[in-house]
């Protein structure tokens, strides 16, 4: 329960936002309304222009592997918020909430990262 | 001296410098209070020539907050400046648009800004580039002004060697650039801009036929003013002025950011 009312936390205060606060990109690509929360290991951490993507192995309910793509802030802005690449490593657990492409890939933009302690990554102030 | 001991202390020196990190290192020569900290209300700097000095990493002042509420779990997003998402944002009667201008910027518009050049990693435009929300560096010396821009390692140049502008132009991203000093105010005119350029997210036109003048001030060591004015008479039917603020960023350095190093959301727009 606890869950679903931060999920429908999360998509008022972005849906009550004007345009997206990231220069870079528009959001036209992913859907508010398909929002997805994930628990897996990370794959990678690439710390990359024009995003972060942080690659995180899901086992699935049948059993196997999906990977799912988060995308990031930029480099530039996570670094003079205080985050650096090494905050997460491959193989960790983590936790991210996002919103997914339209396309239905497992690609989707993050809203929240949590590490294996619950604490928010990459977070703003 | 003991051959042992120089280099002792030359190896002391060296950890000490690298442990000082590259993105906190003090900016040298700048005006400072007692406890250190930058005095961003101190006069601007001056050359030997005696002109204010604009030379320094500068952002955009007026930023929109991260949308995040306490308590929340939110991502950071970096601070959007307004001009940004609205350069119109101070004009009482709104952009003087042509017929052709309003159909342009209804159109970029109503695609929710996929078509903007910057999403898809090309370069940032000046005046468009004074306020990104990444950092920018001016680098003056007496008679060419460098402007550096953190997004893909773009740069513009400012010609103050007394040459004029050119008549037939190839059209560039951020115009051709030439300034002249009017006591202390740096009065700069563009001309030779692409046709299909963006001022803003909302996809406001600046055309081929502008000719654009900034009027820089540095008021004091903190603050850079640019007062625009956009006469493009193919989009706007008067010239129109607005003034950009940005402050002074002092003891960090620029970050590079290479756009199409691992851009993806190009190929998703496409698949809409």
């Amino acid at each position: 329960m606890t869950k679903r009312l931060l999920l429908l936390a999360l998509s008022i205060t972005f849906t009550i936002g004007e345009m997206p606060a990231m220069a870079h990109h528009s959001a036209a690509a992913f859907d508010p309304n398909d929002k997805v929360d994930v628990t897996g290991t990370v794959a990678e951490l690439a710390w990359t222009s024009p995003h972060a993507r942080l690659y995180i192995d899901v086992v699935t309910e049948d059993g196997s592997v999906e990977q799912w793509n988060f995308e990031l802030p930029s480099p530039v802005g996570l670094m003079r918020k205080g985050w650096r690449r090494k905050d997460l490593a491959v193989g960790d657990t983590v936790t991210a909430r996002g919103i997914r492409a339209k396309n239905g890939s497992t690609t989707a933009v993050a809203k929240a990262v949590l590490n294996s302690e619950g604490n928010p990554l990459f977070a703003g102030k | 001296m003991n051959i042992k001991l120089f280099f002792g202390v030359a190896a002391t020196l060296l950890s000490l410098h690298s442990q000082a990190q590259w993105f906190d290192y003090p900016t040298p020569g700048i005006p400072r209070d007692a406890d250190g900290s930058p005095d961003m209300d101190a006069p601007a700097p001056r050359t030997e020539t005696g002109r204010p000095d604009l030379s320094g990493i500068w952002v955009a002042a007026d930023r929109l907050e991260d949308q995040c509420d306490p308590g929340e779990e939110c991502i950071m997003q970096m601070e959007l400046p307004a001009d940004q998402r609205d350069i119109a944002r101070s004009l009482p009667d709104g952009l003087p648009l042509t017929p052709w201008g309003e159909a342009v910027r209804s159109e970029r518009a109503s695609r929710q800004s996929m078509d903007d050049p910057h999403a898809r990693c090309l370069p940032p435009n000046f005046p468009r580039a004074y306020y990104f929300p990444q950092y920018f560096k001016i680098v003056q010396t007496p008679e060419l002004m460098v402007i550096l821009h953190e997004f893909n390692a773009s740069y513009r140049q400012i010609f103050m060697d007394g040459r004029p502008l050119p008549e037939e132009p190839f059209p560039y991203w951020s115009g051709y650039s030439i300034g002249h000093w009017e006591g202390d105010t740096l009065v700069v005119e563009s001309l030779g801009y692409r046709d299909d350029l963006w001022l803003d997210m909302q996809g406001t036109p600046i055309t081929e036929s502008a000719r654009v003048t900034e009027r820089i001030t540095r008021d004091t060591f903190g603050d850079l003013s640019v007062e625009l004015t956009i006469d493009d008479p193919k989009a706007y039917t008067r010239p129109w002025t607005v003034t950009l603020a940005s402050e002074a960023v002092v003891d960090t350095e620029l970050i590079e950011e290479i756009c199409l190093e691992n851009e993806q959301d190009v190929q998703l727009f496409e698949e809409l």
